[in-house]
């Protein structure tokens, strides 16, 4: 059987500046990344059909995504197989019209269409970064009002902030498009990178006892409950990869990312922080 | 006993109402509620379904129109007000609408129901009327009535036309738009859009040659206010089946208008002009004669039949017509009557959806749909078997994680419940919610074993509930924020989402007053005993 025991870092051979150096960099570089694209593109990401509008139609055909291209009059986005029984899904830009009408002349079968006009979607940009502000500033001022002191409270919600930048980053570089799904998995990524955040703070800070010992407390159970959901996230990822679900995969690979960037972020990032907090913070 | 283990007490309860909500026959999907799409009522439970775990197609777009708001119409001829501004921006009458204010919308308003005139056009057409109306006072939309009415007639098509269980409700965004949301199950994109897409505003109009036999005088006799349907009839001829939908004329002054032009036009006579059966008219072109007598059938401003007058003529000369002014309208085919007949009997629609240019449209194969659900149900069990798996490799210890699990597995099942039992459908977005749940159930689970195994064993009911109180605090805070993450989505129209939140939103709630307590109530029979 697998031994599953969550290990005893001995965080007294590092400093807080050795402990937070590395998420920071991590951070940096997903800002670059982000930054990056941004420059290229005008978007932090690239955005799906939802936020920029246009079609996504899902065919079963045999024909090659190169010849599924080349049935449809206009421009195509892109062409990426779902599921596994000779499933497509293709994306047209805005504007593009009778879509369904040439994929059935073309001989495809019409599993699911799905268009957006673009001043839609538009909309649909700035309600999700609305959405997404006002939970991070909703959370943050939780945060700041559960601990009343300014580093722990700082250390919590820039850890969520890292969370979620860095899955950001990570969809620029597999591609992956910003969707409603995967907004809301960024979403869900503040509460879940706050539950273990919590958790190391209110051991640290509320308990009596060392702060190594309340640290390694609070990470054996922290620790088993991001591995929990990392796994029940990966599993959901690949089964309904596997099933061509839509939605489903793209959520539970942002919370995979997600949650192992909070793995980082909380027993770095926030562990140096609060030390900071214990044995400098206070004392000047 | 009890009052230990009320907690339990209260999950047990809980579940049996879920039991009862998810299979009981009193749950809201068997009340025979109209909104339930058709092939569900054999589904094993009450839960009703989405789009995305049904099929079927959505269409979600605001209707085409400006609106003039305030306006100041006492003393106005509205019919004459209606005319003036048809002309001057060059639409049709019907797109045109002026509302004198009314007990509930005290304010009058005009509205523009066209996409090809902008709101400086509309503002200054306005102005040339007398009214002090600037672009500001024009806002895009349409009013309360004029929606109420486009939601219903669309209604009307939509039940009415063979596709059963299909749903019209609106919906306002926090930026103040509002959207009309049509759902129809197990029908496709273009069924729905055709149905929809257009007023299907249809009128008899009489065509007969002018005065000096230089052209033609159109002049509309009948619109759908006019007529009550009975239904499609068929008839085989020689020249193949003939299809008409069978009416009757149910305002007793437009049946004697109909039957004053048909007379004094000389539809019905004989000998010079003959009227009788004298109709050349070919669709897309015209009549093909300087002397033809035609009642077109007019769609949205295109001739789609023109019949000649035949029996009728004898009945409207010996005024039994007027009595009993039933008749019936031809049509091309089966298909083309059915249309009719849906159009007459639901109504024009004021204005349409604004589909192309604002709107989204979904579809999804109601069989993939029915794949989506089984599968999504694998994937959440499979995902709950991961987390079993992690559970059991750290705990050891069967008393510990099996309750986890089945604790876990119970929030879920309330969820589905409270689902079933405010007949929320469900959707792809959900069962994401559902799986999210169950992940922060059992980190919640985890913090609540860890605080009360680790170290020295608890041995009286003090520590326990001292040390379940800590573990409280966390699982409370982290509660709390995540409904404050949530809850923007909850209330913002984006669609999927929202679902989404809400689910996330119940689900913590249900997780933090009854399944998570219930929990440690189990822990502490285990330490205790």
């Amino acid at each position: 059987m697998v031994d599953f025991e969550v290990p005893e870092v001995d965080y007294t051979r590092y400093t807080n500046r050795q402990l937070a150096a590395i998420p920071l960099v991590v951070l940096a570089l997903a800002l670059v990344v982000i930054g990056g694209y941004f420059a290229l593109t005008g978007s932090p990401v690239s955005l799906g059909v939802a936020f920029t509008g246009g079609t996504e139609l899902r065919v079963a055909t045999t024909d090659s995504p190169a010849a599924i291209e080349q049935a449809f009059d206009g421009d195509v986005d892109s062409v990426t197989p779902v599921g596994s029984d000779n499933e497509y899904l293709v994306t047209f830009p805005p504007g593009a019209e009778n879509i369904e009408t040439q994929a059935q002349s073309a001989g495809y079968e019409v599993i699911s269409v799905q268009e957006r006009a673009a001043s839609f979607g538009a909309d649909a940009q700035q309600q999700a970064l609305l959405g997404v502000g006002a939970a991070f500033i909703g959370m943050s001022v939780l945060v700041f009002v559960l601990f009343r002191t300014f580093v722990p409270s700082i250390a919590v919600v820039a850890s969520a902030f890292s969370d979620i930048v860095i899955p950001l980053a990570l969809m620029n570089v597999f591609g992956i498009d910003l969707t409603l799904g995967t907004v809301a998995a960024l979403l869900m990524l503040i509460g879940y990178s706050v539950d273990s955040d919590l958790l190391l703070n209110n051991h640290i800070l509320r308990r009596r006892g060392e702060f190594y010992e309340s640290t390694y407390r609070a990470m054996r159970t922290g620790v088993t409950m991001t591995l929990t959901s990392i796994a029940a996230m990966a599993v959901m990822t690949v089964v309904s990869t596997l099933f061509g679900i839509p939605l489903l995969p793209e959520v539970g690979l942002i919370l995979v990312f997600g949650l192992s960037a909070d793995l980082m972020n909380t027993y770095l990032l926030n562990v140096s922080l609060l030390r900071y907090y214990k044995y400098e913070g206070i004392a000047a | 006993m009890i009052r230990e283990n009320w907690r339990l007490v209260l999950l047990a309860v809980l579940v049996v109402v879920s039991t009862v909500a998810l299979f009981g026959p009193l749950g809201a999907g068997a009340g025979g509620d109209g909104g339930l799409p058709a092939g569900q009522t054999d589904s094993p439970t009450n839960l009703q379904y989405g789009l995305e775990l049904s099929g079927g197609t959505r269409v979600r777009a605001p209707l085409v129109g400006l609106t003039a708001e305030p306006v100041d119409l006492s003393g106005t001829d509205t019919g004459q007000l209606q005319r003036d501004l048809a002309a001057e921006l060059n639409v049709s009458l019907s797109e045109v609408a002026v509302r004198p204010p009314t007990q509930e919308s005290p304010q009058g308003a005009v509205e523009v129901l066209s996409d090809n005139v902008t709101r400086a056009e509309f503002a200054s057409a306005m102005q040339a009327n007398g009214f002090e109306v600037t672009e500001e006072d024009v806002r895009d939309g349409v009013t309360q009535r004029t929606r109420d009415q486009t939601v219903r007639v669309l209604n009307d098509k939509i039940n009415e036309g063979g596709l059963t269980g299909g749903t019209v409700t609106t919906s306002r965004t926090p930026s103040g738009e509002t959207y009309v949301l049509v759902e129809v199950p197990n029908a496709n994109r273009s069924e729905v859009l055709d149905l929809i897409g257009t007023p299907g505003r249809v009128q008899v109009v009489a065509l007969y040659p002018n005065e000096n036999n230089t052209g033609f005088n159109r002049e509309p006799l009948l619109d759908q206010n006019d007529l009550t349907v009975s239904g499609v009839t068929s008839r085989s001829t020689a020249a193949g089946t003939q299809y008409s939908v069978g009416v009757t004329i149910s305002n007793p002054d437009a049946a004697e208008r109909f039957a004053n032009t048909m007379r004094q036009e000389g539809f019905t006579s004989q000998q010079n002009p003959n009227g009788i059966g004298n109709c050349d008219y070919v669709l897309g072109d015209g009549p093909q004669d300087a002397s033809e007598y035609c009642l077109l059938t007019v769609r949205d401003d295109t001739v789609v039949y023109a019949a000649s007058m035949g029996d009728l003529a004898t009945t409207i000369n010996n005024g039994q017509f007027v009595n009993s002014p039933t008749f019936s309208i031809g049509a091309p085919n089966q298909s083309a009557a059915r249309q009719l007949e849906i159009d007459l009997r639901a109504g024009a629609l004021p204005t349409t959806l604004d589909v192309d240019d604002e709107g989204t449209t979904y579809f999804l194969q109601p069989s993939l749909a029915q794949e989506f659900k089984l599968f999504s149900l694998i994937t959440g069990a499979v995902a709950v078997l991961a987390v079993s798996a992690v559970v059991f490799f750290r705990y050891r210890e069967f008393g510990v994680a099996a309750p986890m699990v089945l604790t876990a597995a119970a929030e879920v099942y309330l969820l589905l419940g409270f689902a079933s039992l405010v007949g929320l459908a469900l959707d792809l977005s959900h069962i994401a919610g559902f799986i999210a749940v169950i992940g922060t159930g059992v980190d919640d689970l985890i913090i609540i074993a860890d605080e009360i195994l680790q170290g020295e064993r608890v041995k009286t009911g003090r520590v326990f509930e001292s040390r379940f109180r800590k573990a409280f605090w966390v699982i409370g805070a982290a509660a709390a924020t995540t409904i404050i993450a949530m809850s923007p989505l909850a209330v913002l129209s984006l669609g999927d989402l929202q679902g989404f939140a809400l689910v996330t939103i119940v689900g913590v709630l249900l997780g933090v007053l009854v399944t998570r307590p219930a929990y440690g109530n189990v822990l502490r029979n285990i330490v205790l005993d």
